[in-house]
């Protein structure tokens, strides 16, 4: 967090709020506002709305296409067991009643007058539930209308949270496929790796008193960090059996060597000592000339070392491995200086 | 000389930004001329309830002149009007009513002012939006200073206030994005102005340890010091922090100082202390590593300006322009607008130290270059010798006649606001 790149000793406010956003897109990559992601769900609304010819003001919109209208006045009617004998006419209404015994005498008027004193029921409770649909029209356009543009925000948001963590996973893939191939390199130093040339030994010291892998670290000098250019690597696995590639310029045979490459030597010389070697263990056959390997993905595992000797064994080499750091997990080859 | 410092609100008790602003030039121009402040018996800004008695008293050596405000305000009344001015087309009636229901109205001091204003070489008006400073200016307004304090919300876009704008003898800014803003509202550029602020009382040795000590805080913590309202950006200032604390490489607490009008929320890392005198208040500015400023709206932070003497960094609100652009000019503060903002610069300014010393160094020479108070009262000293030199050339607008100011042709206040430039869309009418 702290590793601002300010090489002035002023301070200027506006060169660190850039380097701020700067490092926002970088670690969150496109960070949107809320009123951004807004317009980009609205710009989408409105994609989505113009296929079907409707704008993107939505609850105007439904409004207008369901303007508000009053509760329909349906007719209705009322209707009791007097309902078939009234009239405003007394005299008639006095006759009917009279006659109304009679009448039954012919047909039972009680289902008609029951069936449609119900019917008349039925209407009324119809026309007051249509009345309340409608008041709560305008509410449920509301309601329907914020869960719309809720979903829609909430839809861009995701979309956004997607892009971002596909860029994550890209970059995480890219990582692990490097950690794979560093990890392929360093089995294949085992599997490759070359027999003793007796020749190599005329280059070595005599073996030194036993001493711990710290202490001849700490005596000895380490050799200082090549920045030359590195050859480029090979591109295709060659077979144990090939002919070694070439040896970059400072790796030719003879040519001098570092104190930090004899002390690597002596150690490896010193495992070695302790059994067979990892080589006679997993079968390879000896390498022609003794040379340096290729390594399985194209990379030269050790494309520095001059001498033409064993390939490091994995107890040797996988402590340096640690070291890689200065180039970060990025960094593609060991650093010289392993 | 004889000057008048008219105000709203005074007193040693009243820690609000224009009258403590108001009282301290009153004190400092005191040394230089016959000062006298005129102001109301109130002292509650919400209601205006005449609190005081009426009449002359002396504070701090300066003579102090009371009326009583003639009417309290009515919440209900004062937002309906708000509603309308600021939101739709209404009229100067309109407006002048709002500001009638807007307080504190006291007839008795303009009217002291239209008879005894001769009596001043000039009054100096604090706060442009109120009641005192309207229809005193309009009173004597061949004397009329103006102090505008004016923020970036929708009062400054009322029409009545242009003419005042323009009419008064000269204008002493607060910040410069404040007079691009009412220069832009009201096209006074021939009036003379400058921007000069307001010093502070800094103490020499702030006792960062004793704060630690009596109110029991431990470990790094950035400070808020004010009122904990809506308006001051607090409830964003609460979730921007809460979404910080959970974060793992950040350690900051957060410590609030001053009287709350919003709950606090309950956080570990949250501590409320209430309203502190002024000697534990910058006792708690040394002892903190920042301080944060999340108001929308200010036209001087006088707080920020306080932090910067003691030299301490300040993390401002970037929707605030006057904040920003303090933060800017002086190269002594970050600024944010939303939460990665917020995070980022508060690790910053957390992790890394020698940012955090470098603005908090700048902030100190800003503040001696800008508001040490040899150079307020030189500025303020300055502008009445060239008034004196110089006769006005200009007059103020009259108010139009009865039927005109019926006339329902004016904009709604908030749309002049947004038609400003440098509007982002998000300037809000205050709460």
């Amino acid at each position: 967090m702290a590793d601002f790149n300010i090489r002035s000793d002023s301070v200027n406010v506006e060169q660190i709020m850039e380097q701020i956003r700067a490092r926002i897109r970088e670690k969150r990559g496109v960070d949107y506002t809320e009123q951004q992601i807004s317009e980009l769900a609205a710009v989408k609304m409105e994609k989505f709305l113009d296929a079907r010819g409707v704008r993107s003001d939505l609850l105007e919109e439904f409004r207008r296409m369901r303007p508000p209208v009053d509760a329909p006045v349906r007719p209705n009617y009322v209707f009791d067991e007097t309902t078939l004998f009234d009239t405003h006419r007394a005299p008639i209404r006095w006759i009917r009643r009279l006659l109304q015994p009679i009448l039954k005498l012919f047909f039972n008027p009680n289902p008609l007058i029951q069936a449609l004193h119900i019917q008349s029921q039925l209407n009324t409770m119809q026309a007051q539930a249509e009345a309340e649909q409608l008041a709560r029209g305008p509410a449920r356009d509301q309601l329907t209308f914020e869960v719309m543009h809720n979903l829609v925000l909430e839809a861009t948001r995701m979309g956004i949270e997607v892009k971002n963590l596909k860029m994550r996973v890209e970059s995480l893939s890219s990582r692990l496929e490097f950690n794979e191939r560093r990890a392929r390199v360093l089995e294949s130093a085992v599997v490759y790796k070359a027999p003793e040339q007796p020749a190599d030994r005329g280059f070595q010291q005599p073996a030194a008193p036993a001493r711990s892998d710290f202490e001849s670290r700490q005596s000895e000098p380490r050799p200082q960090a090549d920045y030359r250019p590195r050859p480029e690597p090979v591109q295709e696995r060659r077979a144990p059996s090939a002919p070694p590639a070439a040896a970059p310029a400072g790796a030719q045979p003879g040519a001098p060597e570092g104190p930090g490459q004899r002390s690597r030597r002596r150690r490896r010389r010193r495992g070695r000592r302790g059994g067979a070697s990892a080589a006679s263990v997993m079968g390879a056959g000896p390498v022609p000339g003794g040379s340096a390997s290729v390594q399985a993905d194209g990379h030269s595992g050790t494309p520095h070392e001059s001498d033409h000797e064993a390939e490091p064994s994995p107890s040797d080499d996988l402590p340096d491995a640690a070291d890689f750091t200065p180039g970060g997990p990025g960094d593609p080859e060991p650093d010289d200086a392993q | 000389m004889k000057l008048a410092i008219v105000v709203q609100r005074y007193g040693l008790a009243i820690n609000g930004g224009a009258e403590l602003h108001a009282r301290y030039i009153a004190e400092h121009l005191a040394r230089h001329a016959d000062v006298e402040v005129l102001t109301t018996c109130a002292t509650d800004y919400v209601t205006w309830r005449n609190e005081l008695a009426p009449g002359v008293e002396t504070v701090n050596g300066v003579s102090v002149r009371r009326f009583r405000v003639k009417h309290q305000r009515d919440p209900r009344l004062f937002g309906k009007l708000s509603d309308r001015v600021f939101g739709e087309r209404h009229s100067l009636a309109d407006e002048l009513d709002w500001l009638d229901a807007e307080g504190p109205t006291s007839p008795a001091l303009i009217e002291y002012l239209g008879k005894h204003g001769g009596a001043y070489d000039y009054c100096l008006f604090f706060s442009y939006r109120y009641y005192h400073a309207y229809h005193g200016a309009r009173a004597v307004p061949s004397r009329a200073i103006l102090v505008p304090t004016a923020e970036r919300d929708a009062a400054v876009g009322l029409h009545m206030f242009h003419p005042v704008f323009r009419g008064v003898r000269a204008l002493m800014y607060n910040s410069h994005e404040e007079r691009a803003m009412i220069q832009a509202v009201s096209g006074n550029e021939h009036v003379p102005g400058i921007v000069v602020g307001v010093g502070s009382d800094v103490p020499q040795n702030p006792q960062a340890a004793r704060f630690r000590q009596k109110h029991n805080i431990r470990g790094p913590f950035a400070i808020y010091v004010g009122r904990i309202d809506q308006n001051k950006g607090c409830p964003e200032l609460f979730d921007f922090f809460q979404r910080y604390a959970k974060e793992p490489t950040g350690r900051l607490s957060l410590v609030l100082v001053g009287h709350s009008l919003l709950p606090i929320p309950q956080h570990p890392r949250i501590r409320h202390l209430g309203f502190l005198e002024d000697a534990d208040k910058f006792d708690g500015m040394a002892a903190a590593d920042l301080l944060l400023m999340p108001s929308y709206f200010e036209s001087l932070s006088m707080v920020a300006l306080e932090a910067w003497a003691l030299g301490k960094p300040v993390l401002a609100n970037a929707k605030c322009e006057v904040l920003k652009g303090q933060c800017v000019r002086s190269n002594a503060g970050l600024y944010y607008e939303r939460y990665a903002e917020f995070a980022e610069t508060l690790h910053a300014i957390e992790h890394n130290r020698w940012l955090s010393g470098s603005l908090g160094r700048n902030g100190r020479q800003y503040f001696q270059n800008n508001y040490d108070w040899r150079v307020i009262e030189r500025k303020y000293l300055d502008m009445l010798a060239q008034l004196q030199a110089n006769p006005a050339r200009h007059t103020m607008d009259p108010l139009p006649g009865r039927a005109e100011r019926r006339r329902d042709d004016l904009a709604a206040a908030q749309d002049v606001l947004d038609r400003l430039p440098g509007s982002s869309g998000q300037d809000r009418r205050r709460a």
